[in-house]
């Protein structure tokens, strides 16, 4: 309205004005429809776990549920969750998770990050032939060794054990890779200087070279931490001890056997997935950042 | 020569744990799984039966469809989630209220266990009471879809289902990758095309998606080894035998029906061979189809 009274006084300032002020208009415009798209997306994302957690208070989502979706539970109740709790042994799967993913992803940081370090700033006879043999790693899914990798385990009489869940996966050819490149980046001086101070290599390593590393190893810790927690198909393999199974795992055997009761299951998979959505909210920064820097998803 | 091997000791140190597992965790199982598709069980001894396993998947209809159907349930994905996130990454970078928001929350199916999704999903979706049917019956719409209990190849089936499953979960990660693409395009080239007087649309169609080349060739490659190697939400859906009747078995499950529940090791390795082979000619040829339009447009230049 305002930019045809302004064309119509046909000033070439005012008209100028006027065709800024309907630019701004039309930037204005062009971010609230954005705006709307993102948000229904966002609504899109939210909802199923919305419904999952209204349904999950819900007394007689047992019974009958609703036939029309509710957002927010008619009959609130945590019958569900005292049912879940009893029915498995919810916090011993999270100590089985935690117990996993600490130990693999420790020992991930470690030994990627000491391998990485003697690939980027070592000097060594067959250096590169190595390099290259660790990187095809990268080419080969799990999912093709993982018939041999179980019936090693078995050999080695480690089904059933932790061992097994952390032990194939405490150094990897990403990890390595990823911790090459970027030590690859600091300077040789800084190094050299602690050599000349008399450090041995490992001195160096701990104390020159992780400390400079946090970028690369938040975002390994992020990943490893991730493909552990919600790995299925290897404790699938491994694990038929009811005392090892992990959140994750321990979810999908029991809604797997059984799944009938709504309410129930809903409320087991909210006892899993809300801890690592709160977790989430305090380290989403850090978890983007990372994967932004590795290109890879959890 | 002494004291320099000496000196590269300290280094072989260092390299000789990740080493050791990759010897036990990785060469030797692919080795073996080789080894294993070439043998047979007979009375607890192996015996060599050369391309026997290999003879039988080619003529077995249940491998085959498993094959087509994950090779099919990756690419309807791969069609749509790419465009899909290049888009509503597109639209992101130039929303100015609340961006890291959006990005937070597009992300956050990603961090949730694939079991806890598909089970979420299998009640979102479940026909007589779900949260999609629900909202559907409310809007009129009759007879309500059957989503995960139709085997056909319809839009409401249950492929479609799980492909919705799968854009849902990853649409935040493929955005976010695309918006670390985005960032890396040079302002120069923005400035040329508004110089030349281009619009914001023939600026995205012209200059932003030419310059995202090496991110669609990324995504295409992981893209196409993940969806090969798809197992734990479709099995939690449908079983490892990818109910209702195969329509969601891929190769992965069909690896592990075999071999875990057959107790046909020999078999199951013989089909993860195929299923290595199938990864490695894709990924070569997208990576070569990215090397060969890097050359030529270098050559051209």
């Amino acid at each position: 309205m305002a930019s045809t009274e302004n064309i119509s006084t046909a000033r070439p300032m005012t008209t100028l004005r006027g065709l800024l002020s309907s630019q701004r208009n039309f930037r204005r415009l062009q971010q609230a429809i954005i705006f709307i798209v993102m948000a229904i997306g966002a609504v899109a994302m939210i909802a199923p776990f919305e419904w999952m957690l209204a349904t999950s208070f819900s007394r007689s989502a047992n019974i009958a549920m609703p036939r029309i979706p509710t957002f927010w539970p008619s009959d609130p109740s945590t019958f569900n969750y005292k049912v879940a709790i009893t029915n498995l042994p919810l916090a011993r799967y999270y100590l089985n998770s935690l117990v996993v993913t600490v130990a693999s992803t420790l020992g991930y940081l470690f030994f990627s990050s000491l391998t990485g370090y003697a690939f980027a700033k070592g000097r060594f006879v067959g250096k590169s032939v190595l390099f290259i043999i660790l990187l095809t790693t990268l080419m080969i899914p799990f999912e093709i060794r993982m018939i041999p990798m179980y019936l090693l385990m078995r050999q080695l009489h480690l089904n059933d054990t932790y061992a097994a869940l952390i032990l194939p996966f405490i150094s990897g050819g990403f990890g390595t890779f990823l911790m090459r490149q970027y030590i690859s980046a600091i300077p040789d001086e800084l190094i050299d200087a602690a050599r000349v101070d008399g450090a041995s290599e490992f001195t160096i390593y701990a104390r020159v070279i992780l400390p400079l590393c946090g970028p690369a190893l938040a975002a390994l810790t992020v990943l490893s931490a991730l493909w552990r927690w919600n790995d299925t198909l290897w404790p699938l393999l491994v694990i038929s001890d009811r005392n090892l199974f992990t959140v994750t795992f321990g979810l999908a055997m029991a809604s797997r056997s059984q799944g009938i009761f709504t309410g129930v299951a809903l409320a087991t998979s909210a006892i899993a997935i809300l801890p690592i959505m709160i977790l989430y909210l305090f380290l989403q920064r850090y978890i983007i950042r990372g994967i932004m820097l590795t290109g890879l998803k959890g | 020569m002494v004291r320099k091997l000496r000196k590269s000791l300290v280094w072989y140190a260092f390299v000789a744990p990740t080493f050791i597992l990759y010897a036990l965790f990785v060469a030797y199982p692919t080795f073996e799984t080789f080894r294993l598709s070439l043998f047979q069980e007979v009375a607890t001894r192996q015996q060599f039966v050369g391309s026997l396993h290999y003879i039988r998947l080619l003529g077995n209809q249940v491998f085959l469809a498993a094959l087509l159907n994950t090779a099919f349930l990756g690419i309807i994905f791969l069609m749509i989630i790419v465009p899909f996130s290049l888009v509503m990454a597109s639209l992101l970078n130039n929303l100015h209220v609340w961006p890291n928001l959006f990005k937070a929350i597009y992300f956050l199916p990603q961090i949730t266990s694939t079991v806890a999704v598909a089970l979420v999903f299998s009640y979102v979706f479940q026909p007589n009471w779900g949260l999609v049917n629900g909202l559907l019956r409310e809007l009129g719409v009759d007879p309500l879809p059957l989503w995960l209990a139709e085997p056909r190849y319809v839009l409401t089936g249950s492929r479609a289902t799980v492909t919705i499953l799968a854009v849902w979960v990853a649409l935040g990660y493929y955005m976010l990758i695309f918006q670390a693409g985005l960032q890396a395009v040079p302002s120069e080239l923005y400035d040329a095309a508004v110089v030349d007087g281009a619009g914001p649309l023939q600026t995205w169609w012209l200059i932003t998606i030419p310059s995202l080349r090496p991110t669609f060739i990324f995504l295409f490659i992981t893209g196409t080894i993940d969806a090969m190697s798809r197992f734990s939400d479709l099995w939690m859906l449908g079983g490892p035998a990818g109910t209702p009747a195969r329509s969601l078995q891929t190769i992965v499950m069909y690896v592990y029906q075999t071999a875990f529940e057959s107790s046909d090791f020999n078999l199951a390795s013989a089909a993860a061979v195929i299923l290595f082979i199938v990864v490695l000619i894709l990924t070569l040829f997208n990576f070569r189809s990215f090397l060969q339009r890097e050359f030529s447009s270098q050559s051209g230049a």
